[in-house]
């Protein structure tokens, strides 16, 4: 049976090497031109815990971590059952365990029967020892026996295996690659696999395997960061190691501060030197940046903030996604704040929205926050090489002042941008400040300054609205119903657009890039001719439907499925929302 | 009427040396009389001056309090921050543009209190600044309250009944920090003061000069009397290269308060440090902004 999309899930303990696998298999996927699409999930241990990956691969644009699996491999029950919400099986689902272990569950295993999954017991651990005198290579035993069932890409196994390992030892490669001969000859020996669901694919160019945490590293290098202070924290931390490892060949400085208060305060000096500078890090550590971000605002100090949000409040679930860092990174600093809000939707996204986010921070001299998540951040995907030429970069204006002249910081011309000097140039000596000011750099306590420099803060939020008109836009033109989300709400939002299509329903779906200033025009021009509007969204207090409430009279047409994270969204739970919205009975 | 000979010497001479007066500011300090930060802004204007860099070349950072209001006293580029981060953003200048002559400057309160967690970090990563510490025992701008340096037993707004907290002391904590040049002054000697902030500014690497300055308004006018008579000096001999001799000059218990400096030490800094980081990154060439792609193909 041939399939054109497939899913495997992975589980096991820290030793078996789950997540390994299903790295090795991304990067095989991507080996041979195949999109792919890995998510991860970790128990709280740093090591020996329990980890789980699903992976899916088609040779079409893979959208979502598939919300069902085709196969599930399992090295340990007790492991998958601290998964069990997370993982779901496809109808008929091939389940694949060691049978020399797992005698944990004498009356059945702890999954859902009326799904009739087919369970292959094979003993991967025997098989390691043999093939490779190794017990610890059951894993690779495992990736041959299921790219022998389901036609995976074993040549860019055996690539990825011959890269990973080189550096260890040719000896190692070459145990590794035995072990994965010994799964599939276990397979053809013992197994027929005309009836397992089988990956149909055409090699093409390789692509390259990223995830979201690394995409915005290399966008920030991209864009001419050459400064980043950070603070360790999950899940955004492979940011700042990445940048650590790179900044320094391009000329730039990465420093791990004391904590998220002295990282962005540097970042904000830096800038204020005229470096571009960047911080990273996720809820807690927002909420330790927040006075300084309204300095940047006030200051009028270019700089950007990543916020990799993970399930909140306080610690929260630190390893897992949630979209409930939207108003704290909207609203979160005292007083009114001109400041950007950005969300990135995919791993490719955030390499884009890095970029944009330099682009107006240097161009407006605003404080700019991205968006990212755990989802997006911590998971691998496939993406085609990345076209340069395309993405736009921006050099902050500066002042021309000769002797004698005087320059004025903060100087309201048309517009709220004035041209910014960097200390080191001469002639432009000036006070920037947290404390109000004149268009000097004077503290000042005058009503009429403080009213007249907001409206010129603010104003650069309508030039920015003008500026950036991109929004995204899918599905038909005369759609009935609409789904509107955030972030990485986009590729479940996405998919369940285009299955509702193929079934002849007309729906239309809108994910804005920019969620502050929001783009107030193109969602209305969204909204109007729709029956029915759905928001979508990982926050059980409905954050993004709370704001978009703020800025709109809205209609009683729009409905809300909103829910708390630790869990991605799946296509089929936005499906069901989608089905519901056609279904109703309001009319307009 | 003067020769061309000596005309062509006119045009030749160095440019005019800066004076204290060039590197003050238009605005007016708004200090109360008897401030001792009068004095430190004037030793940061003469140690400047005899420095000699121009004024563009130098930032001045504060944060919050009545000291913190130093930057805008400057005719150089400042920033008057937020409360307890003028470390970090004075880091963040350095950093991007280590050409510069870089001063943070505040109070006990921005310093010890609410800043507090960045002054060790400044120490060990030795970032080539130097910062300035006006000392009130007091929080000034909020009119009155306890303030990390505050001698125990006394009443303030905030401890009416007397405060049991025992005060921090700025030299000795520099020491266990790791500072590369610890070193106080007295607002009442500004002379000795110059030599001080001049000696930070020369040095290479984290400098801190704790300066004794007392608040006139809510510590008292007698408070500069007391401390004129407390002051004493470290002797000539001082061994400034020990970190044993530096503790045992701050560790005094007979009340006086010792000026001079007090520690001193060469050391790479955090520019040092990044440099070689740069040579080490570099040691199988400079890739391209293009070709770090390479590094994401399976």
């Amino acid at each position: 049976m041939d399939v054109r999309d497939f899913t495997v899930a992975v589980v096991g303990s820290g030793g078996d090497g789950a997540v390994t696998c299903g790295e090795m298999l991304t990067h095989a996927a991507a080996g041979e031109g195949l999109y792919c699409f890995m998510s991860k999930s970790f128990g709280p241990q740093i090591r020996g815990g329990e980890s789980f990956s699903q992976i899916r691969m088609s040779e079409d644009m893979v959208l979502s971590q598939g919300d069902r699996v085709d196969a599930l491999v399992v090295f340990s029950w007790p492991d998958f059952l601290r998964f069990k919400d997370e993982i779901e099986l496809k109808p008929g689902a091939i389940v694949i365990h060691d049978e020399t272990k797992n005698k944990d569950f004498p009356d059945g295993l702890p999954i859902n029967e009326f799904l009739e999954p087919r369970i292959i017991h094979v003993p991967f651990t025997d098989l390691a020892e043999e093939a490779a005198g190794n017990s610890l290579a059951k894993n690779m035993v495992m990736l041959g026996a299921i790219s022998e069932f389901f036609n995976l890409p074993v040549e860019g196994l055996k690539q990825s295996i011959a890269k990973k390992y080189k550096k260890k030892s040719a000896k190692i490669v070459e145990s590794n690659c035995a072990a994965v001969e010994a799964g599939r000859k276990y397979v053809r020996d013992n197994h027929e696999v005309e009836s397992m669901p089988r990956l149909s694919y055409e090699k093409s160019d390789t692509k390259m395997v990223m995830n979201g945490n690394e995409a915005v590293a290399y966008g920030a290098l991209y864009a001419g960061c050459r400064f980043f202070a950070g603070y360790p924290i999950t899940p955004s931390s492979e940011i700042m190691e990445w940048l650590s490892r790179e900044l320094p060949r391009f000329g730039g400085v990465e420093v791990q501060t004391e904590d998220e208060m002295a990282a962005i305060n540097m970042v904000i000096g830096a800038s204020f030197a005229g470096a571009k500078a960047m911080t990273c890090t996720s809820g807690p550590g927002l909420s330790l940046m927040q006075e300084a971000i309204g300095l940047a605002a006030i200051a009028e100090i270019p700089c950007v903030i990543i916020d990799v949000q993970r399930v909140g409040p306080s610690t929260g679930i630190p390893t897992k996604s949630e979209q409930s860092d939207l108003l704290a990174a909207l609203h979160g600093s005292h007083g009114d704040v001109s400041k950007v809000v950005l969300a990135a939707a995919d791993v490719e996204d955030c390499f884009d929205v890095t970029c944009l986010a330099f682009y107006i921070s240097e161009k407006y001299q605003v404080p700019v926050i991205v968006l990212s998540d755990q989802f997006i951040g911590q998971r691998m995907e496939a993406v085609p090489r990345i076209d340069l030429s395309k993405r736009k970069s921006f050099e902050r204006i500066k002042p021309s002042i000769q002797e004698g002249e005087k320059y004025e910081r903060f100087k309201i011309d048309n517009g709220g941008v004035s041209p910014m000097a960097v200390p080191g140039m001469e002639h432009c000596e000036y006070l920037a400040s947290g404390i109000e000011h004149t268009e000097s750099g004077s503290p000042t306590s005058a009503h009429s300054i403080h009213e007249m420099m907001n409206k010129k803060r603010f104003h650069k939020l309508d030039d920015i609205r003008e500026d950036l008109t991109f929004v995204r836009r899918y599905g038909p033109e005369d759609a009935e119903v609409g789904v509107i989300g955030w972030g990485s709400s986009k590729g479940a939002i996405k998919e369940a657009i285009l299955r509702a299509e193929k079934l002849g329903m007309k729906v239309a779906g809108l994910v804005p890039q920019i969620i502050h200033p929001i783009p107030y025009d193109k969602i209305d021009e969204f909204m109007k001719p729709l029956r029915r509007i759905l928001v979508v969204e990982v926050s059980y207090a409905g954050q993004f439907y709370n704001y978009l409430k703020s800025y709109y009279p809205v209609p009683d047409k729009l409905m809300l499925y909103k829910r708390s994270g630790s869990k991605s969204l799946t296509v089929e739970e936005v499906f069901q929302q989608i089905c519901h919205a056609m279904q109703s009975e309001y009319v307009l | 009427m003067a020769t061309t000979a000596e005309a062509t010497e006119i045009t030749v001479t160095e440019e005019p040396k800066l004076k204290p007066v060039d590197y003050k500011s238009d605005l007016k300090p708004i200090w109360c009389p008897g401030c001792g930060d009068y004095a430190t802004l004037s030793a940061i204007h003469q140690s400047l001056a005899r420095l000699g860099v121009p004024t563009h070349m130098v930032a001045v950072i504060s944060g919050i309090g009545c000291s913190s209001r130093i930057p805008g006293y400057c005719a150089t580029y400042g920033f008057n921050t937020i409360h307890g981060r003028a470390l970090p953003i004075a880091t963040g200048v350095k950093m991007a543009n280590p050409e510069l002559t870089v001063i943070a400057a505040g109070g006990d309160g921005d310093g010890l209190s609410i800043g507090g967690g960045h002054f060790p970090h400044a120490g060990r990563r030795n970032v080539d600044m130097t910062y300035i510490m006006m000392d009130n025992n007091i929080y000034g701008l909020t009119k009155g309250q306890v303030s990390p340096t505050t001698p125990a037993g006394d009443t303030t707004k905030s401890s009416p009944y007397g405060l049991g907290d025992r005060p921090l002391d700025a030299i000795q904590l520099a020491l266990a920090y790791n500072v590369s040049y610890v070193a106080r002054g007295f607002s009442g000697n500004i002379k000795h003061l110059v030599e001080m902030i001049y000696g930070g500014l020369s040095h290479k690497g984290f400098s801190f000069i704790h300066v004794a300055s007392p608040c006139p308004t809510y510590r008292g006018i007698d408070r500069f009397k007391e401390y004129k008579e407390r002051v004493v000096y470290l002797d000539d001999d001082h061994d400034a290269t020990n970190p044993l001799t530096a503790y045992q000059a701050a560790l005094r218990d007979d009340g006086k308060v010792p000026l001079g400096v007090f520690f001193k030490q060469e050391r790479p800094t955090l520019t040092d440090n990044c440099e070689a980081i740069s040579r080490k990154a570099l040691a199988n060439g400079q890739p391209t902004i293009e070709g770090i792609m390479d590094q994401f193909i399976p």
